[in-house]
């Protein structure tokens, strides 16, 4: 190959280097595009590969050089190939011949790193070094890495330590005082044998993991070796930071060690009030919208967590953590997040009910009736005042949990709600206010369902919301609802057959789940109806109640 | 050439070193007839095949402390450590500095090189041996071990001492800035770690020597530098990656941050501490903690950084300061770092003990340590690295000639390079530097070392001679 061929292919690699730079920012590595332009460079040096045995680039601060002859330059500073290369200090760029695809995919990449954007804290020579690359080799300029006023430092340091020149009449002493010395007791040097190179290979694994925890550790000796409050200070301000970081890292199991340890120093009688306010703090920081801001993304990263910990991680939040926690519930992407999520909330939550009924008001109907959930969860009864509230939301979802939430947490004062519930115009929240009658439990609950089973406009219902009721009441097992389903059972009418038809089958059906025998001869009479829903749910009935199915 | 082929052709020639070995250390024991060995070269000879795919010669050599195949080197792994010294040993014992395996290298070649091999062990001309018992293999060859050349040697020296002295012109930097609260560059602390490590794998026994010299004004940074140096070598023993000898050489170097809260005057005495300026001093590590979380926040190489600070004052056995009340074992890092400190701090005059001990002195005393306050293990890799005559111990040789230790051998630890400053007739020289593994025609050493002497004592400036 020519000379004036050469430095065509060389410019040709050069500006390769510099379009795969914003490929490479732009796509990732299994993007078609991508793919291409690795190979496409890769080509281009393995033809510059056919006639020579490497590839030399020189490096000035606006130009870049193969042979003597100038291939690239740029007066800029941005997007200057020459002088991102030159500011580190790289002066010479030598791909060779046995070059990998694997190695030019890797120089690209840190080739293509925007230094200026990304924090990265090493320098393009570091990142160089680092890959160990055995086919790209340069050439560096250290003098940068001295100041310019130490750069006499090693002459003078030098010269100073050559001063005090060894004294012959001393060296002469050494060497008579030599033959008169003690013979040497050598020291033994144990050769290293395969069980020390074992040790040495699990001390490295032990060494892999996280070095966090250490860290707490010292922090925390440093708070018991505190001088005064500005070491406390210091350490509370490291503990923080070690928080923060242990939470981006996914890290719960290192604060939850790190708060218990913390505690027992809280709790410790030697520590003054003041540093326990002080320390008391902590908490509080761990419940903040930054941490709790962490844990969310740690919830939802699919991150493998141990139920056990995170109960106990969510035992030390304070009722601060409220608010970030019904923030997040609602941001948070996944089924098992939320799930976590909940039952930090039903931990913190119980620190302060109050607090977390404000999260009611919240125009997301999902966080709405989560806190519903996480009420009724809590059992506090004080909450029946704030669900109240919310008994009309114009979210058919929240007003069924709302229902349901009132049923297992209230008795009188919710009655007349529940009863209106009755009638909403929705099936749904008619069914789910029944329920929440059952779950009261009372006589007069009973009474109130049986009222509306009884009532006119009832029998106009859906089968299905009608089977629900009677279901519902048959929880009864008393003589009254027996009575009151027999007679519906055996009840004549003219009129609407239809539908009367469809209540005998739904008295029959919770016969059938009341399991009393004294039905039988009742439900006899119908197991042969023209009717033949009435018939089936007649006939399934007297099974129940003789065979137990 | 593709990826897979780059990489499994280098893994392949740590297999060859590793296979070499094997086989020469099955043959020491059992009759190079025996299956074992000839299990082995079964082994051995398909990845000879591999490697060589299409080449004619394959060429395993030695030069210095490294292995290269076609001049490639072969990097040290752990897994490896043994074979690799063993062989090195090996070859240096019968001044073997090629093997060459050419195209059609069969198992009766390799029975040949292992006779060669074993009776050379016994002669005192062992490479002639060698030489000759290979000559009736058409498919193998040796050549013999190259001395380094001086002039190469100087050249490095350079490099090494500009390299030495940019880091403690750093250090002091930093820790000059830290004290003003200015900015500190931790890319270029990096960089001159990095420049460091690659000295250290090339041409350890260099800036390891740097270490010996102490008569620097300024003693807190060159010990920085200095413990941040014999921490690299330890680690580069233990077979650490480039990556984590940086990591260790960067922590290393922050090691006694914490100084900087101690008053210049107190840490430049020449007196002894009082009860009041240890408490004092005392404090240094947890500054070291404080300076470093404040200096660069949090992140993986500030984490251990700090724990290194904090830790290097505490023994294995958690006696030593900072008192801790409550506090898991020591960190890998703060391990090494410790005996790195201890064994300079115990050969340089300005700490702590006003007296400093004879390199070997410190080592005996280090050696006492062992297993209460040094961990026992690494302790090993410490001795085996750095030797039982330390660079810069005062030597007197058999031959009544005087010296100073100028370069271990990594593999015959009682064995240095000594550099003469009085010859046998009691005149005062400035050289030659000679070799102790060095033999005579007999097979007797040429030289040992007699007596041990503290250059403390007389005054003899270790930079006169070594820098």
């Amino acid at each position: 190959m020519e000379l004036t061929e050469e430095i065509k292919e060389a410019k040709d690699i050069l500006q390769n280097i510099i379009k795969s730079k914003k490929t490479i920012r732009m796509y990732p590595q299994n993007n078609p595009v991508y793919m291409k332009t690795i190979e496409d460079s890769y080509a281009k040096f393995s033809s510059f590969f056919d006639y020579k045995d490497n590839l030399s680039l020189r490096i000035k601060q606006n130009s870049i050089y193969y042979d003597s002859e100038q291939i690239y330059y740029n007066p800029e500073k941005e997007d200057n190939l020459a002088l991102f290369f030159f500011k580190d200090g790289l002066r010479e760029l030598t791909f060779g011949r046995g070059m990998l695809r694997d190695e030019l995919e890797e120089f690209l990449r840190i080739v293509a790193l925007d230094f200026d954007r990304d924090a990265i804290d090493d320098d393009i020579v570091t990142l160089l070094w680092e890959k160990d690359f055995q086919n790209i080799h340069y050439i560096v300029d250290e003098t940068f890495l001295i100041d310019m006023e130490e750069e006499d430092y090693q002459k003078i340091t030098e010269e100073k330590a050559r001063e005090k020149v060894t004294d012959v009449d001393d060296l002469m002493k050494a060497y008579t005082d030599g033959f008169m010395e003690e013979d040497v007791k050598t020291i033994s040097v144990v050769p290293l044998s395969d069980k020390d190179l074992q040790t040495l290979v699990k001390e490295l694994e032990k060494d892999s993991a996280g070095k966090t925890g250490k860290l707490f550790a010292i922090i925390f000796e440093m708070i018991y070796q505190k001088e005064g409050r500005s070491d406390l200070e210091d350490a509370l301000s490291f503990l923080k930071d070690a928080i923060r970081y242990s939470m981006t890292y996914g890290d719960i199991h290192t604060v939850l060690d790190a708060m218990k340890r913390l505690k027992e120093i809280i709790d410790d009688p030697l520590m003054s009030e003041d540093e326990k306010k002080l320390l008391k703090t902590l908490p509080l920081f761990l419940g903040s919208e930054e941490i709790v801001g962490s844990l969310a993304e740690i919830l939802d990263s699919g991150m493998e967590i141990d139920g056990k910990v995170f109960e106990e991680f969510a035992n030390h939040l304070e009722k601060n953590a409220i608010a970030p926690l019904v923030k997040y519930l609602g941001e948070l992407k996944t089924i098992r997040a939320r799930k976590y999520a909940i039952e930090a909330l039903t931990v913190t939550g119980r620190k302060d009910m109050p607090l977390l009924a404000r999260g009611l008001d919240d125009q997301r109907w999902y966080v709405v009736r989560n806190i519903i959930y996480i009420l009724r969860k809590i059992g506090d009864r004080r909450a029946i005042e704030y669900l109240l509230r919310i008994v009309r939301h114009s979210d058919i979802r929240v007003r069924k949990e709302v229902i349901r939430a009132l049923g297992e947490l209230g008795s009188r004062e919710v009655v007349q709600t529940l009863r209106e519930c009755l009638d909403d115009p929705e099936a749904q929240v008619r069914v789910a206010a029944a329920k929440a009658f059952a779950g009261i439990g009372s006589e007069a609950a009973k009474k109130i369902l049986l009222d509306k089973i009884s009532g006119k406009a009832f029998k106009e219902r859906d089968f299905e919301e009608k089977k629900e009721f009677f279901e519902i009441i048959s929880r009864w097992k008393d003589a009254e609802v027996f009575d009151f389903l027999v007679r519906i059972l055996k009840a004549r009418s003219f009129f609407g057959r239809a539908k009367m038809y469809e209540s005998k089958a739904c008295a029959a059906f919770s016969l059938g789940l009341i399991g009393n025998k004294d039905a039988l001869p009742a439900l006899d009479k119908f197991k042969d109806s023209g009717n033949k829903l009435l018939r089936d749910f007649a006939s399934s009935a007297i099974r129940k109640l003789e065979y137990g199915q | 050439m593709d990826n897979k082929e780059g990489k499994g052709l280098h893994r392949n020639a740590q297999d060859i070193v590793n296979q070499l070995s094997i086989i020469l250390r099955t043959a020491q024991i059992h009759d190079p007839g025996n299956i074992a060995v000839t299990t082995a070269i079964e082994k051995f000879l398909p990845l000879i095949s591999q490697f060589a795919d299409g080449r004619q010669d394959i060429v395993l050599e030695l030069v210095g402390e490294f292995f290269y195949i076609d001049d490639t080197r072969i990097r040290y792994s752990l897994e490896y450590l043994l074979s690799f010294d063993f062989l090195i040993r090996e070859f240096k014992k019968r001044e073997i500095g090629k093997v060459i395996f050419k195209e059609g290298v069969g198992a009766g070649d390799i029975q040949l090189f292992l006779n060669a091999f074993i009776a050379s062990g016994f002669s005192d001309t062992p490479y002639e041996v060698m030489s000759d018992k290979i000559a009736d293999s058409e498919n193998m060859g040796v050549d013999r071990l190259k001395k380094i050349a001086e002039g190469g040697e100087t050249d490095a020296r350079k490099v090494v001492k500009k390299s030495y002295f940019n880091a403690v012109s750093y250090t002091r930097g930093v820790m000059t800035k830290i004290k003003s609260g200015e900015k500190v560059n931790i890319k270029k602390a990096k960089r001159i770690v990095e420049s460091m490590v690659d000295q250290l794998l090339e041409e350890e026994n260099l800036l390891v020597g740097m270490t010996a010299i102490k008569d620097y004004d300024e003693y807190t940074y060159h010990h920085s530098v200095n413990v941040s140096i014999l921490s690299i070598a330890l680690g580069q023993r233990m077979g650490l990656s480039k990556k984590i000898l940086t990591e260790l050489g960067l922590v290393a170097l922050f090691h006694d941050i914490g100084k900087i809260e101690v008053p210049a005057d107190l840490l430049n005495k020449s007196t002894n501490f009082t009860d009041d300026e240890w408490i004092l001093i005392k404090k240094h590590p947890v500054c070291g903690v404080k300076a470093i979380l404040r200096l660069r926040g949090l992140d993986h190489t500030s984490i251990r950084a700090s724990i290194v600070a904090f830790e290097h004052h505490l023994n294995y056995d958690l006696s030593g300061y900072p008192v801790v009340k409550r506090y898991p074992e020591l960190d890998f890092y703060s391990r090494i770092v410790s005996l790195a400190d201890q064994y300079d701090a115990m050969t340089s005059s300005r700490v702590y003990s006003r007296i400093p001990l004879a390199p070997d002195k410190a080592l005996s005393v280090m050696m006492e340590r062992a297993a209460t306050q040094l961990d026992p293990l690494l302790f090993k890799f410490f001795i085996n690295m750095i030797g039982v005559f330390p660079i810069g111990t005062l030597v007197m040789l058999d031959t009544k000639e005087l010296g100073l230790v100028y370069e271990s051998d990594i593999i015959f630890a009682d064995r240095p390079r000594v550099l003469v400053i009085i010859d046998s007739g009691g005149q005062r020289v400035s050289g030659p530097v000679v070799n102790l593994a060095e033999k005579d025609e007999a097979g007797r050493y040429l030289r040992s070392v007699v007596k041990t002497l503290d250059p403390n004592k007389y005054k003899i400036n270790l930079a006169e001679y070594l820098l």
